[in-house]
């Protein structure tokens, strides 16, 4: 059932390094209280995949590669943490959360989210020598981990941090699997999430505004 | 390209107008015209695409196709009558001067256009990645829309419908790369992989698991945006929240808008690996979806959030019929797709008159509607007959085919169960209209919105109730066409 994988781009130790740096960001971010702490991971995240893109850009001398890889930079790594952290401070402060896990629990939760990533991508795409053996499994775990960090905290914040780390993942099965999609489509789809990063920030002053504070799990009006 | 041009530019740069416009009697004038101007253009695509088939623009981006200019003309044909409502209806929420709706003037107009103009742009789309991005636009314009009003209850549907929308969204971005790399391995690099027209004749040689995949990831993350079971926590929530006219769009146009994603990468899996398999799942969710609506159904005691309820059923009903895979299954579902649009939209503009006349949400606040008004107690049984699908309303045959067709396909057990769960909703629908309809009215009743809020919704009850008894011959032809785009 081993898929023969597209022999591109070989797999190389930066493009190692650079996916080992996202996943490890992701994580990081995973165990982070704070919220800013959680920005500042996130915005590591971003520039491991802004430079991962970087990288194929200058393997494969695409340019419309090389024009993501800045567009990257500019709004995951610069405009969404500018953003997310605007919203941390202008609410509560940068408070600490109150995860459902405690956070050695999590980290174990988070490891055995990798270890089935890696070896599921492994079962379905085989061992290879190319940029998507480095980057597939990675994607996988990080879009799990993201996931992860969405299901088990209470802030709202908290929650946009994994749905970030989620689209970052993305981004990076997309990199890594297809080098990009066309220019038009990049710049579209990260307009939309500049736009969706924002208004997901007006909410969580709405839910402070209304509430007091941003646990959601106190958003348990509606049912039925 | 001409032909798409004033279909796609109308609304965009009214709602530019009406931003600009800000507080002024122009504003839902400029509105209503893009809105009319819209079902004009959705009406000449229809006629330009049955007289002369399906055609791309713009370079490869867009492509018309009969499930195209269908999907335009539902879209287009319930966003004017909701919208001509909605002048009325928030033209009266913003003199009551409720406490909770602080806008800038002419930000709802703004808004509401810029989500028409996304999801006419996503059913226009040829890329699929272009289609992404206008689908995504839509779910930010509706969410902000849903959080219109100010109170907590709406702030936490709309933060719901925001988090599971964008989760959604993501993992149908993915199922786009997969189906965009199994192309590009057939195409080579560039916009053509991505284009649907591509897909759909080359389907045959993409990689089958490649695109079992993205299909299973589209399902997710579309069906999210759809409503269908499991997905759908966000949609009672969501539609009893948002504003009046915005959750009759949303439930009917929107609904159209998420089913016609579903729809392509149907197209594409079913050429790719044979119907059996990206039917039978249509099958498991839709299925689902009825079986899963039933009981909140029966119990509601809320008006909108039971026409919620309602909108999951149908579009459940629509995804089962398109699983049942028999040409006859096929068109009914597409018929009940365009027809419930306008029984679900009479429905819910309904839900502005009585919620703001009886002052409650509730249904059993509603007693006596009959009686206490004549015409709005006709308009309600005709939603309601729509909603349930009994003769002489349109859903009736759209539901009758789509269930003849599933009989006599490999989920005839789907078929029965569907069936089941439709009499148990009539039931239940049955009893709330009746304590709804009949019976004394409640003191201090009284139909809020000016006479003219009624044009409107006599034109939505004309269509369900036309539509049931007779389907005019380009209707029908253009169902048939964009069935086979469905399904070739």
């Amino acid at each position: 059932m081993n898929f023969p994988l597209p022999d591109w781009l070989p797999r190389s130790n930066t493009v190692n390094l650079l996916a080992g740096a996202f996943l490890l960001s992701a994580l990081y971010a995973a165990a982070q209280r704070r919220l800013l702490a959680a920005v500042t991971a996130y915005r590591w995240n971003s520039v491991a995949l802004g430079l991962l893109a970087a990288t194929v850009a200058l393997a494969t001398g695409a340019r419309h590669i090389a024009v993501a890889a800045a567009l990257v930079f500019a709004g995951k790594a610069f405009a969404i943490p500018a953003l997310l952290a605007r919203a941390a401070r202008r609410g509560e402060g940068d408070t600490v959360d109150e995860p459902f896990m405690g956070v050695p629990a999590a980290m174990l939760a988070c490891g055995a989210l990798v270890v089935v990533a890696f070896s599921q991508t492994r079962a379905l795409f085989g061992e290879g020598e190319t940029i998507l053996a480095s980057c597939l499994p990675v994607s996988v775990a990080a879009t799990l981990v993201g996931l992860f960090v969405m299901v088990s905290r209470r802030r709202a914040l908290m929650q946009v941090i994994g749905l970030v780390i989620v689209e970052n993942a993305i981004f990076l099965a997309a990199v890594s699997l297809t080098f990009g999609m066309p220019l038009v489509v990049e710049m579209g789809v990260l307009l939309d999430l500049l736009a969706g990063v924002a208004l997901l920030g007006l909410f969580v002053g709405r839910i402070e505004e209304t509430q007091g504070d941003s646990d959601t799990t106190r958003l348990r009006t509606l049912k039925g | 390209m001409a032909w798409l041009a004033p279909l796609l530019l109308a609304a965009p740069l009214a709602g530019v107008a009406c931003a600009l416009l800000g507080r002024s009697a122009w504003t839902p004038r400029v509105l209503l015209a893009a809105a009319a101007v819209e079902l004009a253009a959705a009406v000449a695509l229809v006629a330009r695409v049955l007289a002369a088939g399906p055609f791309t623009a713009a370079n490869g981006w867009l492509h018309a196709d009969a499930l195209s200019a269908l999907l335009a003309a539902a879209i287009a044909g319930v966003t004017l009558p909701c919208a001509w409502y909605g002048t009325h209806y928030m033209a009266y929420v913003v003199r009551r001067d409720d406490t909770d709706a602080r806008w800038a003037p002419g930000r709802y107009e703004a808004i509401l256009l810029a989500l028409l103009a996304c999801m006419l742009l996503a059913v226009s789309a040829n890329n699929l990645g272009l289609m992404w991005i206008a689908i995504e636009g839509g779910t930010l314009a509706s969410a902000l829309l849903v959080g219109y009003y100010r109170r907590p209850g709406a702030v936490e549907a709309a933060w719901k419908y925001l988090v599971l929308a964008s989760v959604g969204i993501a993992l149908a971005l993915l199922a786009t790369v997969l189906l965009y790399y199994s192309a590009g391995r057939v195409f080579g690099e560039g916009g053509r992989a991505l284009q649907w027209t591509q897909l759909r004749d080359a389907a045959r040689a993409l990689d089958p698991r490649f695109v079992k995949l993205a299909f299973l990831f589209a399902l997710a993350g579309y069906g999210a945006k759809a409503g269908l079971a499991p997905m759908h926590s966000w949609l009672p929530d969501a539609y009893s929240q948002a504003p009046t006219p915005v959750a009759a769009i949303m439930s009917t146009a929107l609904l159209a808008t998420s089913l016609s994603a579903l729809l392509r990468f149907f197209a594409v899996t079913a050429g790719c690996t044979g119907a059996a398999w990206p039917g039978g799942l249509f099958a498991i969710f839709g299925a689902l979806s009825i079986v899963l609506a039933v009981p909140f159904l029966l119990v509601q005691g809320e008006y909108k959030r039971l026409l919620a309820y309602s909108s999951i059923e149908h579009a459940g009903l629509v995804t089962l019929a398109i699983g049942f895979g028999t040409p006859l299954a096929i068109f009914g579902g597409l018929l009940h797709l365009f027809v419930q649009s306008f029984a679900k939209s009479l429905a819910f503009l309904l839900a502005g008159t009585l919620g703001r006349g009886a002052h409650s949400r509730r249904m059993d606040h509603f007693g006596g509607v009959l009686e206490a008004s004549p015409a709005l107690g006709t308009l309600l049984v005709v939603a309601g007959i729509g909603l349930v699908g009994l003769p002489p309303a349109g859903t009736f045959v759209s539901e009758w085919l789509s269930l003849a067709g599933g009989f006599a396909s490999r989920h005839g057990t789907a078929a029965r169960l569907a069936l089941v769960a439709l009499v148990v909703v009539f039931l239940g629908l049955a009893f709330h209209w009746s304590r709804m309809v009949l019976g004394r009215p409640r003191e201090g009743f009284a139909d809020p919105l000016p006479r003219g809020s009624h044009a409107p919704l006599w034109a939505l009850a004309g269509a369900v109730l036309v539509l049931g008894v007779f389907l005019p011959g380009p209707v029908r032809s253009l169902i048939e066409q964009a069935s086979k785009v469905v399904r070739p």
